[in-house]
């Protein structure tokens, strides 16, 4: 026999602890980007109000307002404090849920906020979810046949798809199930709790509307993923030890193979979140996106900033999810970082 | 590089109909049979005719005339994106592999911020604060795709960044700006170029949602996007009136892609080639 | 070699074939034939006979098809890659037209394999304990609990001391002789008959390689397996194997029992094959008188009591080293001992945490930026990397590349310039023509001559070589050593060469240094050292290496017997 040799570096619950440690450091410094990044997206969003060089004083007061009148109201509203203690001042009353008052209405901008959020979250939570399904399975079955005519049709639905901008698919979706076959409504919405049935129906349209981008993109990368996988070295090692294929697909490669595909999950999540605004103008459905587009157009700062706000971090928390996930698939991959 | 892309019939194809693409964005406005803002309140919603080849729109307004019309202002307001972005998402980004740790960091952080904005949401906000007009939407979307730019050539650069040639360079004592001038562009404007067509694409869908939506160009100014958006809500009058922007803008995109596809696709070819 | 009597001997390409089978083969190859898509024959016939117990070698270069014949037999050619005819029988079965069902009875049951590079085998996001137990259970249908105290003991057999912390690791974790032990343990795992070890042990430390060749010939014993050894080198299949097959361009040349080829080759390729291992490790000291036991001359480079590491890590220390003009100096050590830090430190890459370097009298450690620059364009002190394709800008001329190095150093003439690029080329015994040509077109020996000739550009005192011929074949390797040894005895530069391969150090140094875990464990005159090695480790990688048997002829002498 050979002389044995010292494979243990570590022992084993310490190698099982350094394991899951590794996991932990990953978490920990994408929250760490997280933050900075939180800091930095929001200060671009609040100096974007202080670019507008919209002035809430005057439309307050009104126009029959002496200068000293606006200049209290300004000095009431911090408009008067140097720049960064205003960002500072303003992201304190963020962190403490408060996202101001609308300039227009006076009603809290989260009041507002949170009133259309349920309708962004169904159309976007539900195009994300038709996304994944539909990617996957176009990707799986494009990357496992490569060449098949199953592939080079996904080929051609992607390329096809990634040049069409959302609200023209909108457009044909409405045209075919609202006005040829009549089973769909073309516009409204109906929340989950009055009537889950008409709840779908209402969102089916827009979410499928927005999810096709996302459904072509991730069948790209997940094929992209697998073909490059599937020519590895450690895929001959199983054929050679006898798995089956489904084992090898579903076991070893797939878990590889999703490193591009979730990436571009992530970054797909703030178009789906922006993206709703088209859709939920065609659908004419009062959404958190039509409320920042028509904040916008108005000037109405703290109901735009707010909109921003909620946005990021619901994208932040997604990406989060993406990067954990990554590393539970791929232990190796954090290694490499 | 070209007569190689040209090998491509999908490339041909799509050259084509960029070529038709660059006469309309030229000469559009000189084009068009009638005046693109004149309203014709005697002829409303009308189908296609010989007299107004796509019929006519709400206000009585050519539909033919306002497609070509448009042409200038949705080219040229994607070709600007492009370049804002270009210029923004480059130089940072091939800075970012040899200016150290620290520029790299907030480099990096700065683009994580930028790709954590929601996109068009941002894009509105941005645009009807700065006061809405083509040049500031423009601007948005310049921004906002700088990070493509940043990710592509910083790749592109990264990939070289450790060859051994260039520690064979550095050791003979060549400074930073040497080694980028002669080792690492070379590599990183193939890489740009292909992301540019394929950015153009996208820029070209984007303006023409924001303009659907009425942002960055002013009502009576026709744009394909602004078009598709009048037929959208005469969709029960004109069903077909969606059709020829819908077709003019896909049709640009695909061909933006397919060229970048090709040009990606000569990229490898040339790369596996055994010399 | 008892129950082995099979046909191999009596090998004739063009099928007159006088064969006493007296054992019913395990394995029988006839006639196989292996096409590429575009109509290419890369394999042709092919015949391999192979009894129960037998031990088989296939050498030959990238190429030969030796490789392919052993994939074509487990059923996993490359994509594009097709058996145009030919026949492979496995016992009783006709393997050629098996389908996907039967494959999987018979693969890692039957016939198992192992590979170069064994942890790109292995799933890179798994434990390897995890994807040994889910072998056992696809081919054993055992219980989860049996499948988990099989696996365990099969490490254990592999020879990890501790098969409990080898169970959770995952491959990034191992080393590769590490990783080809758990291999192993998957290949064997069923108790399969046949097992095909494809370069099983290149790229591996020489001790490594020994160990696992080691383990390899242990199992076949007491597994009863049958085995395959496919390797480019000669010693190494000749150290296990009974029976040699020798392949080129897709053909075997040659074939016999392992003591026949060796000492009786019948055609002039196997012949070259065992004079390259001799001729690259010895012939090119001949003539050339030896160095005065101390250099006489001030030194040029003066190492003394050098530390250096990343970050808090020490990689070496208590480094002392001079080199006088005209001097070579072979660096040996295998991977992890610190060889390629140290020059990286001398270089100015890594900082060097304690100790001084000197050249020439002058300083070079801890030079402010600016003056490491100033330094570096001197061009005094010069590097030579490993793999001379990727140290050539793909999209430089040859000519470019030379020049760049002078483009820094001062604004040369067009004309000047062409001349100097001109004269490095010569002086590598490269044509000249050749300033026009881009890296990839060139062969791997003509771009090693090229790196060498950009150092020569600059006039350098002293060259710094990392590995500088492992990449390149035995013809090239002797010419690259050659001209090294012919630039220090007539321009006087100086050289550090750094090699795992004692072969390629013992042709041209003058004096070696042999690093273990960071520090000089022996240094001394060259034919001393590798003659009579002092220290135990010395003596283990001396022993090591793979080494043609001692009986044959004059051409094949053991490794280092000219000293």
């Amino acid at each position: 026999m050979t002389a044995a040799i010292d494979s243990s570096r570590a022992s084993v619950p310490d190698l099982r602890l350094g394991h899951a440690k590794a996991l932990l450091r990953q978490v920990g410094s994408t929250l760490g980007i997280a933050v900075p990044v939180f800091f930095v997206a929001t200060l671009i969003t609040f100096l974007l109000g202080v670019v507008s060089g919209l002035d809430p004083a005057a439309a307050i007061a009104g126009d029959a307002a002496s200068p000293k009148t606006i200049a209290r109201i300004r000095a009431d509203l911090g408009l008067d404090l140097p720049m960064p203690l205003q960002y500072l001042h303003w992201m304190g009353e963020v962190l403490r849920g408060d996202l101001g008052t609308s300039w227009f209405n006076g009603v809290p901008a989260s009041e507002l906020i949170f009133q259309r959020l349920p309708i962004s979250l169904s159309i976007a939570g539900m195009a994300l979810l038709a996304g994944i399904v539909g990617g996957t399975a176009l990707g799986l079955v494009a990357g496992v046949r490569q060449g098949s005519r199953l592939d080079r049709a996904t080929t051609l639905f992607a390329a096809v798809v990634s040049s069409l901008p959302p609200f023209v698919v909108a457009f044909l979706l409405i045209l075919i199930f609202s006005l040829w076959l009549g089973w769909l409504p073309s516009s409204g919405y109906v929340p989950f709790s009055e009537d889950p049935a008409g709840w779908l129906a209402a969102i089916s349209i827009p979410a499928v509307a927005l999810s096709v981008d996302v459904v072509a993109d991730i069948a790209r990368q997940l094929r992209t993923g697998l073909v490059g996988e599937l020519s590895e070295n450690y895929v001959t090692g199983a054929v050679v030890r006898g798995l089956s294929r489904r084992r090898i697909l579903f076991v070893h490669v797939l878990r590889n193979a999703a490193g591009p595909a979730l990436t571009v999950l992530a970054l797909k999540v703030p178009m789906l979140i922006g993206g709703a605004v088209v859709t939920e103008a065609i659908f004419n459905m009062p959404g958190m996106g039509k409320l920042a587009a028509d904040s916008a157009l108005r000037g109405d700062v703290p109901v735009v900033q707010g909109t921003l706000v909620v946005s990021i971090l619901l994208i932040l928390a997604c990406n989060l999810c993406v990067n954990v996930l990554l590393g539970i698939l791929q232990p190796a991959s954090r290694r490499r970082n | 590089m070209i007569r190689h892309v040209l090998r491509y019939p999908s490339a041909r194809a799509a050259c084509l109909i960029l070529g038709v693409v660059a006469v309309l964005a030229t000469a559009g406005p000189a084009l068009a049979p009638h005046d693109p803002l004149a309203q014709d309140t005697a002829a409303l919603l009308q189908g296609p005719s010989a007299v107004h080849w796509l019929g006519t729109d709400a206000l009585g307004r050519d539909v033919f005339s306002r497609l070509l019309a448009g042409s200038t202002v949705s080219v040229l307001a994607s070709l600007l994106s492009v370049a804002v972005g270009l210029l923004l998402g480059v130089v940072p980004g091939l800075l970012s592999v040899f200016l150290g740790k620290r520029f790299e960091w907030i480099n990096l952080r700065l683009i994580d911020a930028l790709m954590m904005l929601p996109f068009l949401v941002f894009a509105i906000a941005m645009t009807a604060m700065l006061g809405n007009g083509l040049v500031q939407a423009m601007f948005a979307v310049g921004i906002l795709i700088t990070p493509v730019f940043f990710r592509v050539s910083r790749a592109a650069a990264l990939s070289v960044a450790n060859a051994e040639y260039i520690e064979a360079a550095r050791l003979m004592g060549a400074s930073t700006a040497s080694v980028i001038r002669r080792h690492v562009l070379r590599k990183v404007v193939p890489a740009v170029a292909v992301s540019a067509a394929s950015m153009t694409g996208a820029c070209l869908s984007i303006v023409a949602s924001l303009t659907f939506l009425g942002i960055g160009v002013v009502p009576p100014d026709p744009t394909w996007g602004g078009l598709l958006a009048t037929d959208l809500a005469n969709l029960y009058d004109r069903p077909f009136g969606p059709i020829a922007p819908a077709l003019l803008i896909v049709a640009t995109v695909w061909a933006l892609n397919a060229l970048a596809d090709a040009m990606r696709d000569t990229g490898t070819d040339n790369k596996e080639k055994p010399a | 070699m008892t129950g082995n009597v099979i046909s191999l001997d009596s090998h004739v390409p063009h099928g007159r074939r006088s064969e006493i089978t007296l054992v019913e083969p395990l394995l029988s190859v006839r006639g196989l034939r292996i096409t590429a898509a575009d109509g290419r024959t890369l394999v042709r016939d092919v015949d391999l006979d192979l009894p129960a117990g037998g031990t088989l070698g296939i050498v030959g270069e990238s190429g030969s098809g030796k490789s392919l014949t052993c994939r074509a037999i487990l059923d996993l050619l490359p994509p594009g890659l097709a058996l145009a005819s030919g026949t492979i029988r496995y016992r009783n079965v006709d393997l050629s037209g098996l389908d996907a069902r039967s494959w999987r009875a018979l693969r890692g049951i039957e016939l198992s394999a192992v590979f170069q590079d064994p942890a790109s085998y292995l799933n890179p996001s798994i434990p390897v304990g995890r994807q040994l137990t889910e072998a056992i259970r696809a081919v054993l249908k055992l219980s989860r609990k049996a499948a988990l105290a099989r696996a365990l003991e099969l490490l254990g057999r592999v020879g990890f001391r501790d098969a409990e912390a080898v169970y959770p690791q995952y491959p990034h974790e191992l080393s590769g002789g590490m990783a080809q032990r758990v291999l192993i343990a998957l290949a064997i795992c069923a108790g399969p008959s046949l097992l095909i070890a494809d370069e099983a042990t290149t790229a591996l430390d020489a001790t490594i390689q020994a160990e696992v060749l080691d383990l390899i010939a242990t199992l076949r014993r007491e597994e009863d397996l049958t085995l395959i050894m496919v390797s480019h080198d000669l010693a190494v299949v000749s150290q296990v194997c009974d029976r040699i097959v020798v392949m080129r361009g897709g053909e075997i040349v040659e074939a016999g029992p392992t003591h026949s080829v060796l000492h009786h080759p019948k055609s002039d390729y196997t012949r070259s094959l065992i004079d390259d291992h001799a001729v690259h490790t010895i012939d090119t000291t001949e003539g050339r008188q030896p160095p005065a036991a101390a250099p006489a001359s001030p030194p040029l480079l003066s190492v003394s009591g050098l530390a250096a590491g990343y970050g808090i890590r020490t990689v070496v220390q208590g480094i002392d080293i001079e080199v006088a003009p005209g001097e070579i100096l072979g660096l040996i050590g295998e991977t992890g001992s610190g060889k390629t830090t140290l020059l990286r430190t001398i270089l100015g890459l890594i900082p060097a945490a304690r100790g001084a370097i000197t050249l020439d009298g002058q300083q070079i450690d801890g030079l402010s930026d600016r003056r490491l620059r100033d330094f570096r364009r001197s061009g005094a002190l010069q590097y030579v990397f490993q793999d001379p394709l990727r140290s050539l800008d793909p999209d430089l001329t040859i000519g470019e590349s030379i020049t760049e190095g002078l483009r820094l150093q001062a604004s040369l003439g067009l004309s000047a310039m062409k001349a100097s690029v001109a004269a490095a080329l010569v002086s590598v015994g490269l044509d000249p023509q050749l300033a026009d040509r881009l890296p990839g077109q060139l062969s791997g020996g003509q771009r090693q001559r090229t790196v060498i000739a950009r150092a020569l550009a600059l006039d350098p005192r002293l060259l710094l070589l990392d590995e500088p011929v492992s990449a390149l074949d035995a013809v090239n390797r002797s010419h690259v050593l050659k001209l090294l040894r012919r630039l220090a005895d007539e321009r006087g530069i100086a050289q550090i060469f750094i090699s795992h391969d004692l072969g390629s150090v013992a042709g041209i140094a003058d004096r070696v240094v042999v690093l273990h875990h960071g520090e000089i464990v022996e240094t001394g005159p060259a034919r001393m050292v590798l003659a009579h090695p002092a220290h135990p480790y010395t003596r283990r990688l001396l022993a090591a290496a793979p080494r043609i048997p001692r009986e044959a002829p004059a051409a094949a002498r053991p490794l280092f017997t000219a000293y």
